[in-house]
């Protein structure tokens, strides 16, 4: 038999993890800092170079990246086209690291901070079941990495398209590439931090532990950036959306297997 | 008398780890209103216990009801009903000690009203109010323990555990948490499961004890029927002049219902079969013109009963109270 969610009480368990973390200035200003560098002091600097100088020169770039953009990109003046290629394409795989590293150290606060701060005994003895502290735990993670990416991409949009106005004279973020990327990569990279640290979650004993172990998982992306920013994959639309469908893909995978695991016995045991 | 069914019972209850058996067997009972005191060092089966019969653990064998429930298949209604005041405090240090019960309250389905003004309540209970508002961080240890344990009350159950409650405590914490507890296991005929090494806060609060050791019940019972099963005999000091000469202690020994007699510093100590031969030794001894300054039963405190205990267990491991 499947009862429903205790709603109350996932709420209860979100809203105590997330008044305590935001009270943990370690925890809380790396997670905005490397958003604020990337979506506000970065598009500013690229929109204020391209305002005051001509910019580097981009044909020789140009020939190293898919054709697809660079036939979009050539019939520009120099300094649309830094604006263009950096806001409006390189910076949009980069900024999946926002999702992904601000939904796994929650994670790792939610899962392996309880260990560490002992308090995950004393939760286990409240009449919450297995099941909804696992879905609490998700959701205190998943919630704010979705806010803290979806704000900040407002953020960049703002700051992108007035600081490069006079350069654009046009609104050009969001683009769709963007708009998959918000939408459909975003979430699915924010679960597949999520997946991961429930996993490590089980093994490490201090949340700090479980950050080192979930490290790895960013460097997929720091490849895909890499690749991407170098013209190696060519992550156009459909290409974007595939990735997302992959990355979802694992990324429950790896919630699912997470959930069968996060039992009281197991967790007690471990205690 | 109608035969009231326990609040707790356990039978044969097994649970391993990969460091070894954990517990081994545990057959016991508690009924509505007891104290019941689990004993035993540290590894001895305690804390385990505590967490099979809140559904916390599954066991590996045998079976439990709490309060008419199976914590292994409605650990959720047995959590309900239960409060548990956990070894470590387990109070997030980040949040305020009126945040930390508001939250427990939240999740045992109070309003947010009700959880404030219980958990108010609550800390004003245990003298703590003043405190309400501050991060628990900076807490003394006496002061998280008794944030904790307004915490397991939060919710007025019907059964309270408490997993070393004294821990960590300094001696005036140390009678202010039993105090504390005195007065909780009096109320509404509540069960309290105490878990401690600490002799002298069981001996002191529990109806009965249970002796663990290496995950086994080695003894069960009220702290004075297991001394009479373990300690026959009722040692009685007397004080004379000086220490009594062999003459003297067979003299005395020869009294009809003294057991045994031995010289002691400032006159002998006996053990006799009852109170009653307390005055005819007295007699004996002024019948002999020998001053007595005074004779004082010294019944053998849980402490004797647990030495004992662990006496038997260094002789002979598998050594278990008929």
């Amino acid at each position: 038999m499947s009862a429903g969610f205790n709603w109350t009480a996932i709420r209860a368990v979100m809203v105590r993890d997330v008044r305590a973390i935001s009270r943990s200035k370690a925890v809380v200003l790396p997670m905005l800092l490397v958003p604020f560098l990337l979506l506000v002091v970065l598009p500013f600097v690229i929109g204020m170079a391209a305002r005051f100088r001509s910019g580097p020169d981009l044909g020789n770039f140009l020939d190293s990246i898919p054709d697809q953009l660079a036939n979009q990109l050539e019939d520009r003046p120099n300094s649309e086209r830094l604006v263009l290629l950096v806001n409006g394409y390189l910076l949009a795989p980069l900024f999946l690291i926002v999702p992904l590293m601000v939904s796994a150290v929650l994670a790792a606060d939610a899962f392996a901070g309880e260990k560490e701060r002992r308090t995950l005994e004393s939760l286990l003895h409240l009449p919450i079941s297995d099941r909804d502290l696992f879905v609490a735990k998700l959701l205190t993670a998943f919630v704010p990495a979705m806010a803290v990416s979806w704000g900040g991409f407002i953020l960049f949009a703002l700051v992108a398209n007035t600081v490069s106005w006079p350069v654009m004279h046009r609104i050009f973020v969001p683009t769709r590439l963007w708009a998959v990327m918000i939408l459909w990569v975003a979430p699915a990279v924010a679960t597949l931090g999520l997946g991961v640290m429930v996993r490590v979650s089980a093994r490490a004993a201090t949340s700090q532990e479980a950050n080192q172990l979930g490290g790895a998982v960013i460097l997929p992306l720091i490849v895909l950036a890499v690749g991407q920013s170098t013209g190696l994959l060519l992550v156009d639309l459909p290409v974007a959306i595939a990735i997302g469908g992959l990355i979802w893909i694992v990324a429950l995978w790896l919630v699912v297997r997470g959930a069968r695991k996060f039992t009281r016995n197991v967790l007690a045991t471990r205690l | 008398m109608p035969a009231v069914s326990p609040v707790i019972s356990t039978d044969g209850l097994t649970r391993s780890f990969s460091t070894g058996i954990a517990l081994d067997g545990l057959s016991f009972d508690a009924r509505a209103g007891e104290v019941v005191a689990l004993l035993g060092p540290n590894g001895a089966g305690k804390t385990t216990t505590v967490r099979l019969l809140n559904g916390i653990l599954r066991p590996d064998a045998g079976r439990a009801s709490v309060l008419g429930f199976d914590p292994e298949t409605d650990g959720e209604e047995v959590r309900r009903r239960t409060g548990v005041l956990t070894e470590n405090a387990g109070l997030d240090d980040r949040l305020t000690a009126l945040e930390n019960l508001e939250f427990t309250g939240r999740i045992r389905g109070m309003s947010a009203a009700e959880a404030r003004r219980r958990s108010r309540e609550l800390l004003e209970r245990f003298m703590i109010s003043d405190r309400a508002d501050h991060p628990v961080q900076g807490f003394s240890t006496g002061q998280r323990k008794r944030v904790a344990l307004a915490r397991a009350l939060l919710h007025d159950p019907d059964v309270l555990f408490l997993d070393e409650p004294t821990s960590g405590l300094d001696p005036a914490g140390t009678r202010e948490v039993i105090d504390l507890i005195g007065t909780l296991a009096g109320e509404h005929g509540r069960t309290v499961v105490l878990c401690t090494h600490f002799l002298a806060e069981a001996g002191g609060l529990a109806q009965r004890v249970a002796v663990l050791h290496r995950g086994r019940l080695r003894a069960f019972g009220h702290p004075r029927a297991l001394a009479e099963q373990l300690l026959p005999g009722l040692p009685v000091l007397v004080e004379l002049a000086a220490a009594a000469d062999d003459r003297l202690v067979a003299a005395v020994e020869s009294t009809d219902g003294v057991l045994s007699a031995a010289a002691a510093p400032a006159g002998l100590r006996m053990s006799v079969v009852d109170r009653d031969v307390v005055p005819r030794v007295v007699a004996t001894l002024v019948s002999k013109e020998i001053p007595v300054y005074a004779a004082v039963p010294e019944p053998p405190t849980l402490e004797d009963v647990y030495f004992e205990i662990q006496d038997r267990l260094a002789a002979d491991p598998h050594w278990q109270l008929p």
